[in-house]
């Protein structure tokens, strides 16, 4: 039995009063790679935002641990020292704040709380330059504003150069795939796979199966309407391709449907 | 009245040199002026009372030269020394770049005073009241001229130093000619009590280009009042950087005008301040010709008790159609007793053109703070590194990065004062 990474239990959250989330379970254990679908508003992006600590989201109940950290409890600066890393849907551009200064920050500032020593500014480039390169982003991206005047794709490749720097042990990858082009795709894959060595666990929100041929999932988890409804191995991706997610609403109708008749 | 404009006066009536007439027009215009009071309208929030206070002797010869001219890394320049409002040889550069003529006002030639008359005043507009003392009491200066079609590379610093107690008049006249082109950056880094006026007047010729700083830096008690005036001819370019430190007088005046067809303008304004410090800028920008474009970004970030005054104003002539023209103003303010004036005037009277103008007392960016902290960083770090981000978006336009390198440490240090000063905290909590 591996070890519990991550445990959501009966996750309840809202946005501006509006309930999204709706006793979300999952647990990921050491090593694994899940991946959530499901329709749109269901609630995936959501649930990236409430583990990571955005304001405005707001837990109404239930728990999220981290190993031994209850998530919940923390900044979102603690909870990335803590080993959570989200790469984000649509990462934000601060111009004026380049790449590598902000890098530089995020890497010192982890490295503190371990209780490690700051790396060298010789050092860290040395880092930064290779992370550039695995993601085929130029050298000189570094200099610029953190993703300003980025390309969608080189927003998303700056999102996983983070991740190579920062070595999260849990990556939630919010539609990482979403606006990149077949080789955009397979770079941000590689850079995901790179990074799989059996104790790192991933999290890969799409709305489609394409990244998948990619990263292979161990489980797939379809969310709709703030719960997950279906878990299943690679093969549920394949279903959902092929069959989108009707199918599965009108199962739940269904479902409920012969749960309410045995009450009667 | 004030006793120092009634002295500077007569003082005034005393010098006589080859702008005698210059001069003596400008006293008569300045003896029609009133001291400015808080009824002033370009003087409401900026009181000029500390300059009667102060008791400055004008600049006297062979003065020690506390000559610390900043060493910029990796700087391609030739440095330029006013000393006490006088151009000093012997603290200058002395290989200077080819193709541009570089003389003080006394070693001046007959040509060279012959395009100098006609500049000196014509380019900075008469309103100005230190303008006007300027005009009559600017004992020396520099005149730069480049020759049409040449290329210069190498940065001119014009650096200004001065004594304890001193007052200093200093003025620049400079030309680009034709198809020419000049990086140029003027210098206000002493911080010892003092007085100065410094203006400077720029024409732009056909198809020139100008790259220019003013790095108005000086703090505390170093009183400075002074003027960037630019006149821009067909399809010339101006790329014109102005960095601000407050002081108990830190005043600056820019005018850029657009005298001629297709002419770019892009204005970058940063301000820091401190303390009580004062800075105040008045720019107007007049489009005098169609097809003209300016760009206007004003930025800074206040502190403390500090104040900030901006009157932006853009004048769009009837002929000059299908000007682009844009004017921001953002300001951070890291305390309650903060203060901001600012003051965005657009006047139009084209119908083809296209004007935006806006001015905002900003916010940091909740989604940029959130993205830094989910990466570890601090709430408190991050908040720093998105207020000298603010200004420093600015920083990173300029187009000599040795300069900038070197301005961002300088910005850096000032900054990380600041902060002690008045935390952020505070604020939340008063």
């Amino acid at each position: 039995m591996s070890n519990a990474l991550l445990s959501v239990t009966d996750l309840h959250a809202s946005v501006e009063e509006k309930t999204i989330l709706k006793g979300l379970n999952l647990t990921v254990n050491e090593g694994e790679v899940h991946a959530i679908m499901g329709p749109n508003g269901a609630g995936k992006s959501t649930l990236g935002y409430v583990l990571s600590g955005r304001e405005g989201y707001e837990v109404n109940s239930g728990s999220a641990k981290l190993g031994e950290a209850d998530l919940l409890d923390l900044d979102p600066e603690e909870r990335a020292r803590e080993g959570l890393f989200l790469a984000f849907q649509y990462p934000v551009e601060i111009p004026g704040v380049s790449n590598l200064e902000f890098l530089k920050a995020a890497v010192d500032a982890q490295r503190e709380a371990r209780g490690e020593e700051p790396l060298s500014s010789k050092d860290f480039l040395k880092q930064a330059r290779e992370a550039c390169k695995q993601v085929n982003l130029p050298a000189d991206f570094l200099k610029r504003g953190v993703n300003e005047g980025f390309s969608g794709g080189e927003k998303k490749r700056n999102e996983i150069m983070q991740m190579l720097l920062l070595q999260p042990k849990l990556c939630i990858l919010d539609e990482s795939d979403s606006g990149l082009d077949i080789d955009a795709l397979q770079v941000v894959a590689e850079g995901v796979n790179s990074q799989r060595d059996g104790k790192r666990s991933f999290v890969v929100v799409t709305h489609y199966q394409r990244l998948l041929d990619f990263i292979k999932p161990d489980f797939v988890h379809v969310l709709a309407d703030g719960q997950i409804v279906k878990s299943g191995d690679a093969s549920l991706a394949l279903e959902l391709e092929a069959q989108g997610y009707a199918w599965l609403q009108e199962q739940r109708a269904r479902d409920a449907e012969l749960l309410g008749e045995e009450h009667v | 009245m004030s006793t120092w404009l009634a002295n500077a006066i007569v003082r005034g009536t005393d010098v006589s040199d080859w702008l005698s007439e210059k001069r003596q027009a400008a006293l008569g215009k300045l003896k029609q002026q009133s001291w400015p009071n808080r009824k002033t309208e370009a003087w409401k929030y900026t009181p000029v009372s500390v300059i009667d206070r102060g008791a400055f002797s004008p600049a006297v010869n062979d003065v020690d030269a506390n000559a610390a001219i900043d060493a910029i890394d990796n700087l391609d320049a030739s440095a330029l020394v006013f000393l006490n409002g006088r151009y000093c040889e012997a603290l200058s550069c002395k290989t200077l770049p080819e193709g541009v003529s570089i003389t003080s006002f006394h070693n001046a030639s007959a040509a060279q005073k012959e395009w100098a008359l006609a500049q000196f005043a014509s380019v900075k507009p008469d309103r100005h009241l230190f303008g006007l003392i300027n005009d009559v009491l600017a004992e020396d200066g520099l005149l730069i001229d480049v020759e049409p079609g040449v290329q210069v590379t190498t940065l001119l610093r014009v650096v200004n130093l001065f004594s304890e107690g001193i007052e200093a008049h200093s003025r620049i006249l400079v030309r680009v000619g034709k198809g020419a082109k000049l990086a140029i950056a003027e210098e206000f880094t002493n911080s010892t009590p003092s007085l100065n006026t410094s203006f400077a007047e720029y024409v732009i010729e056909d198809n020139a280009e100008l790259e220019h700083y003013r790095f108005a830096l000086q703090t505390g008690s170093a009183l400075s009042v002074g003027g960037g005036h630019f006149k821009l001819h067909d399809h010339s370019k101006l790329h014109s950087t102005l960095v601000g430190f407050g002081s108990q007088l830190s005043r600056v005046d820019v005018d850029i005008e657009h005298a001629g067809q297709h002419a770019y303008a892009e204005k970058n304004v940063v301000y820091l301040l401190d303390g009580k410090e004062i800075f105040d800028l008045h720019s107007t920008i007049e489009h005098a010709k169609p097809n003209g474009t300016t760009e206007e970004n004003v930025r800074g970030i206040v502190a403390d008790q500090a104040k900030v005054v901006f009157n932006g104003r853009i004048h769009i002539h009837r002929d000059a159609q299908k000007t682009l023209a844009e004017l921001n103003n953002r300001n951070l303010l890291l305390s309650r007793k903060a203060e901001v004036n600012t003051k965005p005037e657009l006047e139009i009277y084209a119908d083809d053109v296209r004007c935006a103008h806006g001015a905002t007392v900003a916010e940091l960016d909740t989604k940029a703070l959130y993205y830094l902290q989910s990466r570890g960083v601090s709430r408190q770090d991050a908040q720093i590194m998105l207020n000298f981000g603010f200004i420093n978006e600015l920083v990173d336009r300029m187009p000599n990065e040795a300069l900038a390198t070197w301005l961002r440490s300088k910005l850096k240090v000032r900054f990380a004062q600041m902060k002690v000063s008045s935390p952020q905290d505070a604020l939340v909590n008063s």
